[in-house]
């Protein structure tokens, strides 16, 4: 069975900081958190049935972050390098690259830590024409029928389809694997085909700015009983209790 | 026109309150028969069968709930009809041919303002303005697509925490899954809704999924916000920086959660949460 697992480089949201009203996105990338997920569960599928794990990546195609990729047992990724595009920009992009390896499934993290739309897996199954299952905890292969556990907050539930589909998988699904240093140096060897692709984006990105809500940070320090006596008294006095 | 649409009753009162402010014809898409749109389309909100309804009004703006069905709705709607994106919009202004909308970004850090060319697709969430009542010409459409459900189950908690007003909400520093009974008995004693980090919800199984504050969780806005051993990670605040008051109590004064509260209590979780009940009761 082939896989199509896409991922996204993104900034570490934990070391964004805000400095003189600024926030600071020059820092280390990395790949977006469920994305891991999807690369994991890309690949337990392509080891369990054969076949080939395929990553595509849009966006900043940083070599370093994309060996990453290839060092948890994906064969090879696709780098498609772009200026800003939208969601629906990446998801032209990846639909074409989709379309021409034709494969049984594709994959997804639910959403991206940085524009978190949730949007690109239903949007690569429009354009491709097929069925898509979001949020899926647990997914079961039986030859050309997909069984998956989706988790729509309070409901979960049993859905089945037939592939080629699209399933985006959230962060309970697996623990993405650390490869070893034979899977990092063995990674080197696995093909990177670069491309480039333009698009005028229908959503524009015009400021990002801190989003801050300014806190007291009353500090409440000392013995538990006395810490708990202030603090009732300052919510008493809030309102708040 | 404008269409509407969530399969929350509550989410779609918002979406239409949004629409009603834009002065155009609306036209709604619901599980229930709701009066607040010229028509409405009424189903039993299968994904496909609802992509099909609203992409054929041939919308210039579409406004979608917040949960997730509806924004897996709503990306692909925005597919089919090659229009701009913007899921979980705070904010949204018409301005000429152009709409301009506020979001959260980069898991809760940022505030992104975008401009969207027509037609648009957004979400929002469930929000304070009501929609008013008008006639309203309902349209049955079932219809079964191509995802059949096995199996449907509910959850576990009936709690919405998207409207508690008070939240007790513990993370890993709570120490163990029998120390929350500590946090449940805080809980009670002041009225409030237990809720938890993804660590303790999603991963280790503390408390119900449901019960999941945070960027994949859910977003909550209480009057008051009581974080247990809540390191705060950008992902969990996304979830709760709108809160009104934010207490954390953490044994580590320099965790992230100490910049984004109004108090932070220097203790162990567990001893604060019988301090606070013993006080509360005696």
């Amino acid at each position: 069975m082939n896989v199509v697992v896409g991922f996204k480089v993104v900034p570490d949201e934990t070391l964004i900081k805000v400095s003189s009203g600024k926030l600071d996105m020059n820092v280390a990338v990395k790949i977006s958190t469920y994305d891991k997920n999807a690369i994991e569960e890309a690949v337990r599928i392509k080891e369990s049935t054969g076949g080939k794990a395929i990553g595509v990546t849009v966006g900043n195609t940083d070599r370093k972050t994309i060996r990453e990729a290839l060092s948890m047992g994906v064969d090879e990724v696709v780098a498609i390098s772009t200026q800003y595009t939208d969601v629906l920009g990446t998801a032209t992009a990846i639909a074409e690259e989709v379309r021409s390896m034709n494969p049984d499934l594709v994959l997804f993290g639910e959403t991206t830590t940085d524009g978190s739309t949730s949007g690109l897996g239903p949007m690569v199954a429009e354009f491709w024409g097929v069925p898509v299952i979001t949020f899926a905890k647990s997914i079961k292969l039986d030859g050309k029928v997909i069984r998956a556990e989706r988790s729509l907050t309070p409901v979960v539930e049993i859905v089945e389809t037939e592939l080629p589909t699209v399933v985006t998988v959230t962060g309970e699904i697996n623990s993405p694997r650390i490869p070893t240093l034979r899977q990092i140096m063995e990674s080197s060897k696995k093909p990177v085909r670069t491309k480039e692709f333009k698009s005028s984006p229908m959503a524009s990105l015009d400021s990002v700015e801190p989003y801050l809500v300014q806190r007291k940070r009353i500090v409440l320090e000392g013995k538990t009983e006395e810490v708990v006596q202030k603090l009732i008294e300052a919510l008493r006095k809030e309102g708040a209790l | 026109m404008i269409v509407v649409f969530s399969e929350d009753g509550e989410n779609f009162k918002s979406a239409a309150a949004l629409a009603q402010s834009l002065g155009e014809e609306i036209a709604g898409v619901a599980k229930q028969e709701l009066k607040f749109t010229n028509k409405l389309y009424v189903t039993d909100f299968d994904e496909d069968v609802v992509v099909d309804i609203v992409s054929k009004e041939s919308p210039t703006l579409v406004i979608g709930g917040d949960t997730k069905r509806d924004k897996t709705v709503a990306a692909r709607v925005a597919a089919r009809l090659r229009a701009a994106y913007a899921p979980s919009v705070v904010d949204l202004k018409s301005q000429g041919d152009r709409f301009v909308v506020k979001r959260i970004g980069y898991s809760g850090v940022a505030l992104a303002t975008l401009t969207l060319s027509k037609p648009a697709v957004i979400t929002v969430g469930k929000g304070d303005s009501s929609p008013k009542e008008m006639q309203t010409q309902v349209i049955r459409q079932e219809g079964k697509g191509r995802v059949r459900v096995v199996e449907r189950r509910e959850g576990k908690g009936t709690v919405d925490l998207g409207s508690a007003k008070i939240i007790v909400s513990v993370g890993r520093g709570m120490g163990s899954k029998e120390n929350v009974k500590y946090a449940q008995e805080l809980a009670d004693a002041i009225g409030a809704a237990l809720a938890g980090s993804r660590p303790v919800t999603a991963e280790m199984g503390w408390l119900p999924e449901d019960r999941q504050v945070g960027l994949s969780g859910t977003k909550v806005k209480p009057k008051l916000y009581l974080a247990l051993g809540i390191s705060g990670q950008p992902q969990h605040l996304a979830g709760m920086k709108d809160s009104g008051l934010v207490v954390a109590v953490n044994k580590d004064k320099n965790a992230p959660i100490a910049e984004n509260c109004d108090y932070l209590v220097v203790a162990d979780t567990v001893e604060f949460c019988q301090e606070m009940v013993k006080r509360l009761k005696g």
